[in-house]
């Protein structure tokens, strides 16, 4: 279970408050959405979760089934099974997709005491979920992301959570740039990673992600907060009213 | 500091001979006139290295007023000289070339063991018995002229005690590298001198390596190939220098091509020690390329130099230059790199690129392009970029669960790699990227 209490976040190095006591329990097993207008602190949220320098946690604090995850760098917390899947995957070139990703599922093997892969597993396994994405093979021998669409982007990522089999998935407007078709593929490989053991918050502008993840519950983030919880259809009422009635200004 | 006039006949008031000022200077022309007599080569030869050795004594070591070496002030760095050294125990290949090369490059390789071929192999034979016999394109070759404008080039010169002379007959494919390493004992001064010709349409990869890591001693040297590139020929030119604190490398190569010739050099420098590179490519045949690549892993107080000048005397060549260098604690590389397209070289394609990494504050990269175009139909283009480790990148790699220190190295490894991916055959570039992954991890 992910239990954010009272969540207050700053810039590190600015004086700007982005979270101002944001709390939210995601319980194992569902998934919730997080919508809010341009500047609200969605992406900044996912950001903290995963542990990104820059942001300073002034108060409150972050539980993953019970333990703080606050003081732990990322690849700690990538090894307590926190993913976030980026609004904006990077491109590293020179480092082959292979070699990323083999580095890092035996990293987080290692971590979690599980054997490591070998090379004939690896490739098994990488295979098997590539193929469910739609990702051609021949791709994953170029460098990370480098030369993608924006649609190949977030398949990647999608690839990424599939092999580090994380138990908290964070999606950081993981629809932004994708077409239909390649929304459906997105969609469907993260429906496929839904499971008892499992929480997901996907965080989105738009409702039209939450037609191919449906939520178990929809939260309204504005101005640092949480300022309405929902069940799905409060998604199609944001469609419809926008999001003024939560930020004083008219849309 | 002693002023004392080396040649002091020479050195009246208002000539152009300047004294030999410093310590080394004076010790390399001691260690010439004790070592002169037992040095390969008739009567001509010693002729040549006599004037090469009178050259030098005039110019002294380069310092930064010299504009080559403006970011390598060798008088200034140099401040003692080895012994000569004129031979010695043999080494085998293996011990040689070090952990990153397979067995499978020992039998094309010739190992010269404190300055002298221990065995011909792999059609390459060995100078110091050749000029004995005196073919007489060896002996054309050491003379050319262009070799004396440098100190640094007329040293080696005067003190060669032997070489490679790798003589690839026309249309001739060398299925395996040859490979020419260099090793010596500890506390000594190597210089030698390869001769190469590659006959027209002949294929052959050639790799030279230069450690000066299996002691903790010190190891000075010198190490200058010439080579002339036939028509068509396509070439594979590979120089390993592994160098360690307070060690001293001086290497140039001096490249003449033919026309529609395809020359691949590579050079990868790792280490702590002095380092200079020089590289000189004059194309003389038109459709040729030139395709450069350099990867250099520098730490402690290192200090590693490139400096290349590509001479476009003929229209339609192109030339590719792409130089990575990753710098560590006060660390310091210079790029230097200039491209010159003469009048009549129309449509020549130049591009060149130098990147550092800066692992380091106190690391320093010098990147000098120089491009001196004198036709007007070309297309030439030059970058140069300077970089940390990008935090943004390392978050990426940490939050997929890896380890803070193998996103680093990770970075690391794919910045240098992009370089190291330009040798194709895959166990030089096994090696090479086997060396710079030591190197990062010293």
């Amino acid at each position: 279970m992910l239990e954010i209490k009272n969540l207050n976040v700053k810039l590190a190095d600015e004086d700007k408050v982005i979270l101002k006591g944001l709390s939210l329990t995601v319980p194992k097993g569902e998934v919730h959405a997080i919508m809010g207008p341009n500047g609200s602190g969605k992406s900044t949220l996912a950001y903290v979760l995963a542990g990104r320098d820059g942001y300073e946690v002034t108060d409150g604090d972050i539980l993953w089934n019970g333990d703080s995850i606050l003081e732990m760098e990322p690849d700690e917390r990538a090894a307590k099974g926190v993913f976030l899947a980026f609004q904006y995957p990077m491109e590293i070139p020179g480092v082959a997709g292979l070699t990323f990703l083999r580095t890092a599922t035996n990293a987080v093997r290692k971590k979690r005491e599980q054997a490591e892969m070998t090379t004939p597993e690896f490739m098994k396994f990488v295979k098997e979920k590539a193929a469910k994405l739609n990702i051609d093979y021949e791709m994953l021998k170029r460098p990370v992301n480098v030369g993608f669409s924006g649609g190949e982007k977030k398949r990647s990522e999608i690839l990424q959570m599939a092999m580090l089999e994380p138990t908290l998935c964070v999606l950081d407007e993981t629809d932004s740039g994708l077409d239909i078709d390649a929304l459906k593929i997105v969609s469907d490989g993260v429906n496929a990673l839904r499971g008892p053991d499992r929480a997901m918050l996907v965080i989105t502008h738009y409702q039209r992600l939450l037609n191919h993840i449906v939520p178990d519950k929809v939260h309204v983030l504005a101005d640092g907060r949480i300022q309405k919880t929902g069940g799905k259809e409060l998604a199609l009422e944001l469609e419809k009213s926008g999001y003024a009635e939560f930020t004083g200004k008219a849309a | 500091m002693d002023a004392t006039a080396a040649v002091s006949e020479k050195a009246g008031r208002g000539m152009t001979v300047q004294v030999l000022s410093t310590k080394a200077e004076q010790a390399i022309l001691s260690s010439f006139e004790a070592n002169a007599a037992k040095l390969p080569g008739g009567a001509a030869v010693a002729a040549l290295r006599q004037a090469a050795m009178g050259a030098f004594a005039s110019k002294g070591l380069p310092s930064r007023r010299v504009e080559d070496f403006k970011y390598t002030d060798l008088k200034a760095n140099v401040k003692d000289v080895l012994p000569l050294a004129t031979g010695g125990a043999a080494v085998d290949a293996a011990t040689a070339f070090g952990a990153h090369f397979g067995p499978e490059f020992a039998a094309n390789a010739v190992v010269f063991a404190d300055g002298r071929g221990v065995a011909a192999a792999g059609g390459a034979t060995l100078l110091a018995s050749v000029l004995g016999q005196s073919p007489g394109w060896v002996e054309a070759a050491l003379s050319d002229t262009a070799l004396s404008a440098s100190a640094d080039l007329l040293l080696n010169t005067a003190l060669f005690t032997d070489g490679a002379v790798i003589d690839i007959s026309a249309g001739a494919e060398v299925a395996d590298p040859i490979v020419l390493v260099a090793s010596a004992k500890d506390n000594a001064m190597t210089a030698l001198r390869h001769v190469i010709r590659v006959g027209a349409g002949a294929k052959v990869t050639i790799v030279e390596v230069d450690r000066a890591r299996q002691g903790v001693g010190l190891r000075q040297s010198s190490a200058l190939t010439q080579m002339v590139v036939g028509d068509g020929a396509e070439v594979v030119h590979i120089k390993v220098v592994e160098t360690n604190k307070g060690s001293l490398h001086l290497g140039h190569w001096q490249v003449n091509l033919g026309a529609n010739v395809t020359y691949k050099p590579f050079q990868v420098t790792v280490g702590e020690g002095l380092v200079r590179n020089g590289l000189n490519v004059l194309f003389n045949g038109q459709h040729s390329t030139f395709d450069y690549g350099a990867a250099s892993v520098v730490h402690g107080t290192g200090h590693a130099d490139s400096t290349l000048i590509v001479d476009h005397k003929v229209p339609h060549c192109t030339s590719r230059e792409l130089f990575k260098t990753v710098l560590d604690d006060q660390a310091r590389a210079v790029f230097q790199g200039r491209v010159i397209v003469r009048p009549d070289a129309q449509k020549t394609d130049g591009k060149q690129m130098a990147q550092a990494l800066m692992l380091s504050p106190d690391a320093e990269f010098d990147s000098k392009p120089e491009l001196e175009i004198y036709a007007d139909d070309v297309v030439c283009g030059h970058g140069s970029t300077v970089a940390e480790i990008d935090p943004d990148l390392v978050f990426y790699c940490t939050s997929r669960g890896i380890p803070t220190a193998v996103a680093r190295a990770l970075l690391i490894e794919s910045f240098i790699g992009e370089a190291i991916d330009k040798v194709e055959h895959e166990g030089l570039r096994q090696a090479l990227s086997g060396i710079a992954r030591d190197s990062l991890t010293a």
